[in-house]
């Protein structure tokens, strides 16, 4: 753990932030989950590199709430559910995660328009793909469509604050986001990007985003639906060789309350043979993944 | 009652009209987009099999396209979007295995491979499942994931997105050449899946997303028009059709085994000839006949085919019902 806390601190910019490499620009997804990595360390951690991260994380917050990926993109982004959730760590943020809820639910994946609808229904076959499109989440880019993954983070980021913002409007958000995850489910559970089938096949469920999506879905544990994923979560942590897919996994098991320890020697061995590619991401994600009770994902 | 045909026509017209905006075609690329020569030439090489000295069949395809690779800083962009254990979906890696080692012996100065996969964002298990981490390892290459790279805005040189801008990878604003490396395959949305539409990888994901959702709600022949009529980098295609996909492609489809590789500095030609070699008609691929007016060449008689004789070599590539049209050679 030492040695992964060195190299997360080592890889921390000058501006404080993070990159998806060392020395490559600082953005939001990487700076939020290093603060949340770093944060996990409790009384342990290294205070000044956690507030310089959460220093990064408050200038780069834009005025209508969102975040950008970084320095280059300007526009509000997806990474704005994990800035949530990073801040949601840190007492005194009211008013900055006030706004960002605010404007998190103002977003919602773009259904197709009547045109669209129109000329698919002649375009394609019936089969072409299984989802409902009416069911909207949260997409990567504001205004098109929703995709599992940033529906997750925006689903746990809103859970997490949900106690402190509590309106009807975000009770209804995250009843749609969670029926829109269910719906995008891959047969025999898990989830990929958010495409169960194209014309009639079948596509297969990813290790990383069925964690993901199970975390955002914590408070549905014994659903069949979730049950069912778990399972598949673990038979592809079994078959997966990726740091990613195991710090993920880790972190849900956890969170569901499954036994870990066999999948944190996994996660030491996969950092020993690849260095998880030195990937910063990864790296932060297995520090989290390290500590027992994994509460940065917590609802 | 109108046919199912006739309304895909005007559904196809229909989706273009939001895109012109009163803008006559031609003013929907700038000038500088303009790179259409007066003839195009491509390489068609016969490799039967991955286990042959692709090396020296790379090589060979490479200098009858003359390019000059001296001192250049190389970017390998191989199609790399899945991974199915039983199925064909990526660039092969012994293909880029050769091609790295040529282009070094060529006199490169740097090869890089690079991709930013559009499915998954697992980086690490993708390049480990497809075999190019155990090539970039022996190789010592280092490998760009394009889509957490570094980036910088873009001005779009053509409007058919209508974006005006993309982020791209500071990857590509410091090479010489790239080099797309896509697998010969058909696609269930854009007919076929070659050259220009592998430059999907180029565009970052920790900005669009995954799947780069944007760029199917701009439409997938628009996007690839853009990105490929904007990229600041030169670029040369290297299609591995020694076993392409038929059928659902570009991840479901079925191996059909082709024996050919493809090369040339054109891409429209490229990609035109590749489908040719398919028996599908480029013309009708809406991207490719729209490239074909300012990209590169596209009708026959303009490409110059070198190598070996594209008929000799054609495959009957069966498409899904919805592209059986383009089946129809003109």
């Amino acid at each position: 753990m030492d040695d992964l806390v060195e190299r997360i601190l080592n890889g921390q910019n000058q501006d404080g932030g993070w990159g998806f490499l060392p020395g490559k620009s600082s953005n939001t997804e990487c700076t939020s989950l290093c603060v949340l990595a770093l944060d996990s360390l409790g009384t342990k951690q290294p205070v000044a590199s956690t507030k310089r991260g959460l220093d990064w994380l408050l200038r780069h917050q834009r005025a209508e709430g969102s975040w950008p990926l970084n320095d280059s993109s300007v526009d509000a982004s997806w990474t704005t559910a994990l800035a949530m959730i990073a801040l949601n760590r840190f007492p005194g943020q009211q008013l900055q995660m006030k706004t960002a809820s605010d404007w998190l639910l103002k977003q919602e994946g773009r259904t197709p328009g009547i045109l669209a609808r129109l000329i698919g229904a002649f375009m394609t076959p019936s089969n072409a793909v299984a989802l409902n499109p009416d069911l909207k989440g949260w997409a990567w880019v504001p205004r098109t469509f929703s995709w599992v993954e940033p529906t997750s983070y925006a689903l746990i980021a809103l859970k997490q604050t949900r106690t402190a913002v509590g309106t009807k409007i975000l009770a209804e958000r995250i009843q749609q986001g969670e029926l829109m995850i269910y719906d995008r489910m891959c047969n025999g559970g898990g989830w990929n990007y958010g495409n169960s089938k194209v014309f009639g096949e079948a596509l297969w469920p990813y290790p990383d985003v069925t964690a993901v999506a199970l975390i955002a879905l914590q408070d549905h544990q014994a659903s069949q639906a979730n049950q069912e994923s778990l399972t598949a979560l673990r038979r592809m942590m079994r078959e997966t060789d990726s740091g990613l897919a195991l710090c993920w996994g880790t972190i849900c098991l956890s969170i569901y309350g499954v036994e870990t320890s066999q999948w944190k020697r996994q996660i030491e061995k996969r950092y020993q043979d690849t260095g998880f590619l030195g990937e910063i991401k990864t790296l932060a994600l297995s520090l989290i993944a390290s500590v027992d009770d994994a509460k940065a994902f917590r609802v | 009652m109108i046919s199912r045909r006739s309304f895909l026509k005007y559904s196809t017209l229909a989706s273009v009209i939001p895109f012109v905006d009163g803008c006559s075609e031609s003013q929907k690329w700038r000038a500088e987009a303009y790179r259409k020569q007066r003839s195009s030439q491509v390489a068609i090489v016969q490799a039967l099999r991955y286990d042959l000295s692709l090396r020296e069949i790379i090589t060979k395809g490479v200098r009858l396209c003359g390019l000059e690779v001296k001192g250049k800083t190389i970017v390998l962009k191989p199609n790399l979007v899945e991974f199915d254990p039983g199925g064909v979906i990526n660039t092969n890696p012994l293909v880029i295995e050769a091609a790295i080692d040529c282009f070094r012996t060529l006199g490169a100065r740097q090869v890089l491979v690079a991709e930013g996969p559009g499915h998954r964002r697992d980086n690490e298990y993708l390049l480990a499942a497809s075999g190019i981490y155990a090539v970039i390892k022996e190789h010592r290459v280092a490998y760009v994931d394009l889509n957490t790279d570094d980036i910088r805005p873009t001005r779009l040189l053509s409007s058919f997105t209508k974006l005006e801008q993309l982020y791209l990878p500071e990857t590509l604003y410091n090479a010489d050449l790239i080099v797309s490396m896509p697998k010969l395959k058909t696609h269930h949305w854009a007919g076929v899946t070659l050259s220009l539409k592998n430059m999907f990888g180029v565009v970052p994901g920790s900005v669009y997303g995954w799947p780069k959702n944007i760029l199917h709600w701009k439409g997938i022949h628009n996007s690839i028009l853009d990105i490929n009529s904007s990229l600041p980098v030169r670029q040369f295609a290297i299609v591995d059709g020694i076993v392409g996909m038929e059928g659902n492609g570009p991840l479901q489809g079925e191996a059909k085994e082709s024996g050919v590789l493809i090369f040339g500095k054109d891409l429209v030609a490229v990609d035109a000839t590749a489908a040719r070699l398919m028996k599908i008609e480029p013309k009708k691929i809406k991207y490719l006949a729209q490239a074909g007016e300012f990209l590169g060449n596209v009708n026959h008689e303009k490409i110059e085919q070198i190598g070996e004789n594209l008929d000799r070599l054609q495959k009957d590539f069966q498409v899904i019902e919805e592209f059986q049209d383009l089946k129809t050679l003109t």
